[in-house]
């Protein structure tokens, strides 16, 4: 079963960078080389590999987010509205928060966290209390987070000095470090993904989603509160993106909301989490997978000019045909299995067949009349 | 002009795009296929339509790149959600990143671009200036082909041959494969009359609602479409009437700019009014119940 | 027999079957070189316990299901039936037995849908198809509106619609598969009585059941199958129902299985006949008579429940007592309110007034979690309440006991230990013989029978005193519905009272202390389960009122207790 699948998702891979390489040469661009800046910008040096393990940070956070919402059955779409209320709380409490260092970033990353899972509360409670559907109240709410936070950065909060609409730089109490070029945002989501696998695969809250995500009929029967863990699944599901939204003011270069600040990672997080099939370890390989992309892609446009969009197209291939190629693997199997299986069993009765045309003969011969219309066959 | 009337011409005009893509939404809602690739497929129309429309200088060669490009888009959900049995939630979400990648990609590569893409050179739909006054009248022809096409769907859906077996296929296909009609190819009917009509919606975007293309400039139309759809369990002419009202909404947005509100909280309008008319159906729905 | 030899034989006219072979993937050989021969103008009936291949040998005929290999012909001509399209045209048709019709469409729309009448563009001939369905209706005495919605037909007016489906497309073929299974005695002479009516008017019917005696009653030609193999074909006369069991189970077959119903605890007489369902209180006089039963499993009083918007409530004033070491049997055409009985008793629905009462505790308003406490619950639907088919078997094992059984737990209350999970599984799987690869497998790779032992078993391994099981056996091999019904008994022996809710009569008859019959929402009649019969539970089932003493009816099976006076009682009006 979980081989059957590997071996999908390496057939899914291989074939969408096949197609990938198909889609630059039928564009004249030099494939090959394309590829191999892809990679080496993103995995062949210590600061490529460093730039992917920052990406990853944000896109593992994103993911999880995912994950864990389509895992418990709660289709959280609203991945993009919590992660920018997430930046936007990390934001505001580093530009008011000046207490020391150790005080101010876990105050700022709980921030980050209240603010992504209020975020999401709010489209939970709308399910809860009125029956409206989580998948288009989320996505609404994304616009709505979305202008809010505009607003904010081009109002209020804009930054006097600025020449396009962000806010003030936080204080640097609220700054998590640099080491060579590896941003400390990486130690909180590995620490924030161990945490999230831990809930997820060894917790019974943690069991209770996971069946709720199979089969909430039988969760609902089997005596587990759906309701209440479906709104606790939105709450870390909202709390996982607003920490990845934090992690983009408090880790990055800028330590600033910046328009544009989410960029795609929300629905990059959507993609992992569906072509991981809501698994968290998965999810994890190819919240790496997809940032070697993302960053290699810079590499590339540098090389060969192709444009760095190239990820995202390459992303939603891979998310095709992995997923296509684990139903396909299976069905295919299955049919393999079903026609050896029907051929022996045409095999075997042919034998059988000729037996009795046999016996009926000799029977014949010692004129013994066979049972009227019946076959008495032979017992295996 | 006073400004009442100025509203309602802009929210017919913002209204065009929903109702067209919604009743193509109400094909495969009937047909009970999750259908959230119709953002994509709006987006990708837009872009064809743009890029037709440029490279021919024709507005004909645009609109029908711009279906074109949407019925592309449901070919690719058929093929996977179909025919390759992948989870429709799941080949939705991959290709309306597709088309966000994709067209943005397409936008550096075809026309060396970031952000949006205008040129003289693209040729707009045609406004009819029909005598039907000073709000119905002049408006691009492709506003009167949506409301017309939301009578067709609704006598298509409701009084058909067609009709009557894509509602089978959604409400049970076993009974319609029992029957001898095959619920995949009705299924299949009804993502392509969706994936054409979100490509005419996208092309009216590009060509009709403005002559130019921007990044994700479907900006959630194709989500609210699939609201609208939800509010009014597929019926065309509710569609009609929902997505008149999320017309004026936006018009409403509209024209507060300019106010002393702020720009960016005006644009929230549709979004928040989506979410009160969703309140306003649970409770209906509930008392129904 | 030969597979090819008589290809060509004059003679014989008729569908011929030849060397069918189906294997369902990735490895399920459901029909394994089947040769049928079906004459013209025959009722023909097709027997064979679940899972013997009949229905798939007749979707196989129907053209819906493709072969793997094999031929069919009609009168010697070979044909090829990729779609039912091509079958309907060659007069045949079918039945399912899940009835297949569209519930919001209304009769006649379900009748044509698929060949429809159309006008150019595609418009429906709505007139045109309305006025064809009544007259068929009034044609074959159908009683039938046309504008009827079909959801808000009864399964038997169901049936009919599906009926008047082959009628309207000319079939000269019908095929009727398990159409029995969700009908009343009274009701299955009624469609047996339409079937001969058919049959005279020329028809050949191919009737697929499990049940002996109505293949002995109706068929003119007996096919036995199993294991998805033919093993026997007769003509009916002089056949015996011995004959057919031990055809269709390969082996003697007791009919009185599971009738051991005297246990040492058990009944020991004291049928509760005289005991008014609404009398609180009185359960405890006949308590002391048993060690286990202070307090009665369940008590219901007074039950009702109507679904919003509805007219007519689902339950109303339903009382009844289950006592421990009993097993209450619940009755009724599908839809007279069991469902709502078993999701009330559950918690997943609360009902508008009365209470349930679990071992003399008030349950009426607790969460599922604590009614967990108190019951087990085998549910109906294995697939869609009772599993989760994806999931491992041990994910599906644990359901409910992560919470109840403290050795699951992790040192930390919250997580869960994984080794003493799977052990609990393992050893879950052994005591209920669960054939599977491991304990990691998921659900969904198990047969039928397995996955159900593996419900009953995580629900039996419930220490409580309350055991409700709805039909626990539909669908499964013979096999395993005796594993699960000794299952039962012993949950009895043991001192649980169990309230089984089944559509199949003689499940009910076979184990059941009292039989509870359920019509419209209400406890239309409470026999005893040792003299009850068919015909009386059948009566009760569709509304008749029952006399003190009903007669046996014309046709009743034979009961061993035949004669003994069926001691009834009826419920309020």
């Amino acid at each position: 079963m979980r081989r059957q699948q590997a071996v999908a998702a390496a057939v899914g891979v291989v074939v969408s960078l096949l197609a990938g390489l198909m889609i630059l040469w039928l564009q004249g661009y030099p494939a090959a080389q394309s590829y191999s800046a892809l990679f080496s910008y993103s995995l062949f040096s210590q600061f490529a590999l460093f730039s992917t393990l920052n990406k990853a940070s944000t896109l593992v956070l994103t993911g999880t987010s995912a994950a864990v919402g389509f895992g418990s059955n709660c289709i959280n779409l609203g991945q993009v509205g919590q992660f920018l209320m997430g930046a936007m709380a990390a934001a505001a409490f580093g530009i008011a928060v000046g207490l020391p260092k150790w005080l101010t970033l876990p105050l700022v990353i709980l921030a980050s966290i209240v603010a992504g899972a209020g975020w999401s509360l709010l489209a939970a409670l709308m399910k809860l209390k009125w029956r409206m559907n989580e998948f288009i109240t989320t996505l609404m709410l994304n616009f709505v987070a979305d202008y809010f936070t505009q607003w904010l950065i081009s109002g209020p909060m804009l930054d006097p000095r600025a020449y396009s609409p962000m806010t003030r730089m936080t204080n640097p109490q609220a700054w998590l470090g640099m080491y060579n070029g590896l941003s400390g945002s990486v130690a909180v989501a590995a620490c924030s993904f161990a945490v999230t696998w831990l809930v997820w695969n060894r917790s019974k809250f943690g069991y209770e989603c996971r069946v709720m995500g199979q089969n909430p009929s039988f969760a609902a029967a089997g005596g587990c509160a759906v309701p209440r863990n479906f709104v606790l699944a939105m709450l870390l599901s909202g709390a996982l993106a607003g920490l990845a939204g934090g992690l983009m003011v408090i880790g990055g270069m800028q330590h600033r909301f910046v328009k544009g600040i989410g960029a795609n990672y929300a629905w990059d997080g959507v993609m992992i989490a569906i072509v991981a099939g809501n698994s968290i370890a998965a999810t994890g390989l190819y919240a790496l997978f997809f940032a070697v992309l993302q960053t290699g892609a810079m590499g590339m446009e540098l090389e060969t000019a192709v444009p760095s969009e190239f990820a995202l197209v390459l992303q939603a291939i891979v998310v095709l045909a992995v997923v296509a190629s684990r139903e396909s693997t299976r069905l295919f199997l299955a049919g393999l299995a079903a026609r050896i299986r029907a051929r022996r069993a045409i095999a075997l009765g042919d034998a059988r067949a000729a037996q009795a045309a046999q016996l009926a003969q000799r029977a014949e011969a010692d004129h013994a009349a066979p049972t009227g219309g019946g076959q008495d066959e032979p017992r295996a | 002009m006073s400004l009442a009337l100025e509203l309602v011409r802009s929210s017919l005009l913002a209204a065009t795009p929903v109702l067209l893509a919604g009743i193509g939404g109400a094909y495969t809602y009937f047909a009970n296929v999750f259908n959230i690739a119709m953002e994509g497929m709006m987006l990708i129309g837009a872009f064809t339509a743009v890029a037709g429309s440029y490279a021919a200088r024709s507005w004909v060669v645009g609109l029908a790149a711009g279906i074109g490009g949407g019925l592309v888009a449901a070919a690719l959900f058929t093929l996977f959600a179909v025919a390759l049995r992948t989870d429709e939630f799941v080949t939705g979400t991959a290709i309306n990143m597709l088309a966000l990648g994709g067209t943005t990609y397409a936008l550096r590569q075809m026309f060396g671009v970031r952000g949006a893409f205008m040129s003289g050179q693209i040729q707009a739909i045609p406004r009819w200036n029909l005598p039907l006054g000073p709000v119905l009248g002049g408006h691009p022809f492709v506003v009167y082909v949506a409301l017309a096409l939301a009578l067709v769907a609704d006598w298509h859906i409701r009084r058909t041959r067609f009709g009557l077996r894509l509602r089978a296929a959604g409400e049970d296909p076993r009974v319609l494969d029992a029957a001898g009609v095959s619920s995949q190819a009705v299924r299949a009917w009804s993502i392509m009359i969706s994936g054409a009509l979100c490509g005419l919606a996208g092309a009216y975007l590009s060509l009709g609602y403005v002559t130019l293309f921007a990044e994700n400039m479907s900006n959630g139309r194709g989500w609210i479409s699939l609201a609208v759809i939800i509010l009014t369990r597929g019926r065309p002419l509710g569609i009609l009437v929902m997505s008149l009202l999320f017309g004026l909404f936006d018009g409403i947005g509209m024209s507060l700019q300019g106010t002393a509100i702020p720009a960016q909280l005006t644009q929230m309008v549709p979004y928040i009014a989506t979410l009160v008319a969703l309140r306003v159906y649970s409770l209906r729905s509930r008392n129904e119940h | 027999m030969s597979r090819d030899s008589e290809n060509g034989a004059p003679g014989i006219q008729g569908i011929r079957m030849s060397g069918i072979v189906k294997v369902y993937p990735p490895d399920v050989l459901a029909l394994d070189n089947v040769d049928i021969m079906i004459r013209w103008g025959t009722i023909h009936s097709i027997i064979g316990e679940n899972g013997a291949g009949k229905s798939t040998l007749m979707k196989v005929l129907y053209g819906i299901t493709p072969a793997s290999a094999g031929r069919i012909f009609l009168d010697g001509r070979q044909v090829r039936f990729a779609s039912p399209r091509q079958a309907v045209r060659e007069g045949i048709g079918m039945v399912h037995q899940e009835l297949m019709l569209i519930r919001s469409y209304t009769v006649w729309e379900n009748v044509v849908v698929g060949s429809e009448p159309a006008a150019p563009l595609g418009t429906l001939k709505q007139a045109e198809a309305r006025a064809r369905v009544e007259e068929l209706v009034t044609r074959w005495g159908l009683n039938l509106d046309p504008d009827a919605v079909v959801g808000d037909l009864s399964v038997s007016a169901q049936q009919k619609v599906e009926i008047l489906k082959l009628l309207y497309r000319d079939a000269s073929v019908l095929i009727m598969d398990e159409p029995t299974a969700v009908l009343t005695p009274q009701e299955t002479s009624e469609l047996f009585a339409r079937l001969r009516q058919l049959n005279q008017a020329g028809g050949t019917i191919i009737f697929i059941s499990h049940k002996l005696q109505e293949v002995l009653d109706i068929s003119d030609e007996i096919t036995v199958m199993r294991k998805g193999k033919r093993v026997m074909t007769a003509a009916n006369e002089g056949l015996s129902r011995t004959d057919l069991a031990r055809a269709m189970v390969g082996r003697d077959v007791v009919f009185a299985v599971g009738r051991q119903r005297s246990e040492p605890s058990g009944r020991g007489g004291t049928v509760d006949v005289g005991m008014k369902p609404r009398d609180a209180g009185s359960p405890a006089a006949r308590g002391d008579e048993r060690p286990h039963a202070a307090r009665p499993a369940l008590e219901v009083r007074g039950l009702s429940f109507t679904r919003p918007g509805a007219v007519k409530p689902a339950l109303s004033d339903v009382s009844f007592d289950v006592s421990r070491g009993e097993i209450l049997g619940v009755a009724g055409v599908e839809g007279n309110g069991q469902f709502e009985l078993v999701q009330c008793i559950t918690g997943a629905l609360k009902p508008d007034a009365g209470s349930i009462r679990m071992d003399g505790r008030d349950v009426t308003g607790a969460s599922v979690m604590e009614r967990r406490r108190l019951m087990c619950s085998v549910p109906q639907d294995r697939k869609h309440t009772g599993s989760a088919q994806t999931m491992s078997i041990t994910d599906n094992a644990i359901m409910a006991h992560h919470r109840l059984r403290p050795s699951l737990s992790a040192r930390w209350r919250a997580l869960l230990d994984p080794r003493a999970c799977r052990g609990f599984c393992v050893d879950l799987m052994r005591r209920y013989s669960v054939v599977a690869p491991g304990p990691d497998a998921a659900l969904a790779q198990l047969s039928g029978g397995n996955q159900q032992k593996v419900i009953v078993g995580r629900e039996f391994s419930h220490d409580t005193g309350f055991v409700l099981l709805d039909n626990p056996t539909r669908g499964l091999d013979v096999g395993s519905i005796e594993f699960i019904h000794r299952q039962i008994l012993n949950k009895r022996s043991g001192g649980a009272g169990c309230l089984l809710v089944s559509a199949d009569l003689d499940e009910l008859l076979a184990l059941c202390d009292r039989i509870l019959v359920m019509y419209e929402g209400r406890v239309a009649a409470l026999l005893d389960g040792e003299t009850a019969d068919r015909e009386a539970v059948g009566r009760a089932m569709l509304g008749l009122e029952l006399s003190p003493e009903p007669g046996p009816g014309p046709g009743s099976e034979p009961e061993p207790e035949a004669g003994a006076e069926p001691r009834t009682e009826v419920g309020s009006e």
